[in-house]
């Protein structure tokens, strides 16, 4: 496989992942940018792990995961059924704090960064093979998921809240449980993801997790559409193959192009390209034609 | 029989003179034999666009520069020379693809930039075995990439005590606090110039961090003025350095040659955000602008004129050198361009450049060391309406 094909590939599970990963979130009207946050985190514990202790790459992986879900977890023990705006504060707050605490952290290279993670295969194309059938698995496993979870009667619930939280309530769905579920699980996923991101550059520096990040993930949501998981697996790679196919004299107005489209996409269907109709119709057609 | 050998002799000359054209040719295209490209391509994986677009375009700039100068004189071994510019927009994740592409053809590459990228991207070159010419970055994240990769300047720690303890010795600083922006190889930069201050013999008070976001410098520099000290490093971005200064002056700082910026701040957003408020301060840096050589002149001239008149930044000529170390890697191994032999034409020219000696660079002549510059001088500049004048030249 060509080197930017796998580039390719990795980077678009990674945004896949991740803007699920705010995606489920604002199912309950969360803008859970902690994730971002975790991905750092985790990421940085894992690169230490596997550079400075010799830890295997998969317990590294698994430890990455685990802090992930537990931080947040525990801050979704506050935040679990806070308004939007104060998820949205807390988010920011982490990505400062966690900066932060690496820049003053030199055993993770402090301002400098982490060089030369090993590899987590015995040769660059077995690393390469590894991290990308692990990525796509990742999508398989959280992709089922979030397709149960919007189909259960959570999922439901999770579009009451949306609309209208007293209403949710009166409906019996406890929103602080729902909010910690999904929070937990997205901060989990972005641990996670966070480590492969940092072993697919083989190096970790505090600029691979900027607010950019938040930016990225957001467009990809609302463009693919924010109502449904579909969505996202569809902007992710158009969005960042976008990026690498514009022509040189075009690709400084990248941002603005960006930008255009996110305007005409909210404007002209704010749903976003795949709404929740046009999901349930391929749906609906699909399932009938598994029936012929 | 005469008729015959006088047959054979005509054709024994024809072969002589066949062969000996073809040896004047060899040895009279100054290293162009066998070069099977028409024209040298050379990626310049650069930051062309996003927060550092403007650093970006000078940096092209530079080595555009060169090539054009090149190509006025001849090429490379015969051949005109290309650079190309290839945008990652300061974002990691395009850097890998780009350099991705780079590896399946390139020969040699300059850049990436920044450090993110760098990270990013180098490693890729590293396993295919390509120079990658990271000329704006310190030692510390270039020897990372070694063989693969050649260091623009000696270890901080080398280069960088000399220039704080000269301006701590000449100016008598005694009691120093230093501004330090947490970015990249700035921590470790602030605590070079600690190094030098000590062998001064001043004392260091201690440090203030300078966040990324900051907006207002009154409290930082009351904590600075808090602790009393006679000279202040400033250590950060360039508009924010040029903000403390005019915050020192507004609390009565007027020892200005007892201001000491350091060399990342010497970019256009200091002067225009500073203007006069500078006047006095002094400078680092690693280029001498008032140098006065014909070929330096011929790019000040050039840079002045496609930059409304500004002076060519300290980190505008690296890649303009680059380009010409490129050139003379080429034409002294006598690389084809065949990309049949890519691989061993990229050992060849990483080889080459990695021990190069007495390489002409624009302002001053150099050794390449295993990678490491030797012999580059720095310099002590003090700024007066938006110039610098040389005080010092410091070597180590």
């Amino acid at each position: 496989m060509s080197l930017v094909l796998y580039y390719f590939l990795t980077i678009t599970a990674i945004y896949i992942l991740m803007s699920w990963g705010l995606y489920l979130p604002y199912r309950v009207a969360h803008l859970h940018f902690l994730t971002v946050a975790n991905m750092l985190i985790s990421g940085y514990l894992a690169g230490y792990m596997v550079q400075t202790l010799e830890v295997p790459f998969s317990v590294a992986l698994l430890a990455g995961f685990a802090a992930g879900g537990i931080i947040g977890y525990i801050v979704s023990r506050f935040i679990g059924d806070a308004p939007t705006f104060t998820v949205v504060i807390v988010g920011f707050t982490f990505i400062y704090i966690s900066r932060t605490a690496v820049e003053n952290i030199k055993a993770v290279g402090a301002t400098m960064g982490m060089f030369g993670l090993p590899m987590v295969a015995g040769s660059p194309v077995m690393h390469r093979w590894t991290l990308l059938i692990l990525l796509y698995a990742l999508v398989v496993v959280v992709g089922f998921l979030i397709y149960r979870f919007e189909h259960s009667r959570l999922g439901r619930a999770a579009s009451v809240v949306f609309v209208d939280k007293d209403l949710a309530t009166s409906m019996g769905v406890d929103i602080k449980r729902l909010g910690r579920l999904v929070q937990t699980f997205s901060s989990l996923v972005a641990g996670g993801c966070g480590v492969i991101y940092g072993f697919i550059y083989r190096s970790f520096h505090l600029d691979f997790f900027t607010f950019h990040l938040v930016g990225i993930f957001m467009t990809v949501i609302f463009v693919g559409g924010y109502a449904t998981m579909w969505g996202t697996v569809l902007a992710a790679p158009a969005l960042y193959g976008l990026s690498l196919i514009l022509p040189p004299a075009v690709a400084s107005w990248r941002i603005v192009i960006y930008g255009a489209i996110l305007i005409a996409v909210l404007v002209l269907k704010p749903e976003g390209l795949i709404t929740r109709r046009l999901a349930h119709k391929l749906e609906t057609t699909l399932s009938r034609r598994r029936k012929r | 029989m005469n008729k015959k050998m006088l047959s054979l002799l005509a054709v024994l000359l024809l072969i002589a003179s066949i062969v000996g054209a073809g040896g004047q040719g060899d040895s009279g295209s100054s290293g162009g034999a066998g070069v099977v490209v028409e024209e040298w391509e050379i990626p310049f994986l650069n930051s062309l666009t996003g927060a550092i677009a403007s650093i970006g375009e000078y940096l092209q700039w530079g080595a555009e520069r060169a090539a054009f100068e090149i190509n006025e004189a001849g090429g490379i071994a015969g051949k005109p020379v290309k650079v190309i510019g290839v945008d990652t927009a300061l974002e990691p994740q395009k850097g890998v693809v780009e350099m991705s592409k780079i590896v399946e053809w390139a020969l040699v590459a300059l850049g990436p930039v920044p450090e993110p990228v760098i990270m990013a991207a180098a490693p890729i070159a590293v396993e295919n075995e390509m120079m990658t010419m990271t000329a704006t970055t310190s030692l510390e994240y270039a020897e990372k990439f070694f063989p693969w990769s050649i260091s623009w300047f000696p270890a901080t720690a080398d280069r960088l005590p000399p220039l704080a303890r000269d301006w701590a010795k000449d100016y008598g600083v005694k009691k120093v606090v230093q501004f330090v922006g947490i970015y990249g190889p700035w921590p470790g930069m602030a605590a070079a110039h600690v190094v030098g201050i000590k062998e001064a013999g001043a004392q260091h008070l201690g440090d203030v961090e300078v966040p990324q976001d900051a907006v207002t410098f009154g409290p930082l520099v009351v904590k600075a003025l808090g602790m009393n000290p006679d000279g202040i490093i400033i250590a950060c971005w360039p508009d924010k350095a040029a903000k403390i200064v005019q915050e020192l002056k507004s609390r009565g700082w007027t020892d200005m040659e007892k201001i000491l910026l350091f060399s990342s701040a010497d970019d256009a957003a200091l002067y225009t955000t500073g203007g006069a408020d500078l006047n006095g301060t002094i400078i680092y840096n690693y280029i001498n602008v008032d140098q006065d050589t014909p070929r330096w002149n011929a790019f000040k001239e050039a840079y002045q004129k496609d930059h409304n008149g500004l002076q060519p930044p300290s980190l505008s000529t690296n890649y303009y050198d680059a380009v010409y170390m490129i050139k003379r890697a080429i034409e002294e191994t006598g690389v084809t361009g065949d990309p049949k032999k890519l691989k061993e034409e990229r050992k060849l020219i990483a080889e080459a450049m990695f021990n190069m000696k007495n390489f002409e660079g624009l302002l001053f002549k150099w050794d390449m060391s295993d990678g490491v510059p030797t012999n580059k001088p720095g310099y002590l500049f003090q700024i007066q309406d938006g110039r610098k004048k040389l005080v010092k030249e410091i070597r180590n």
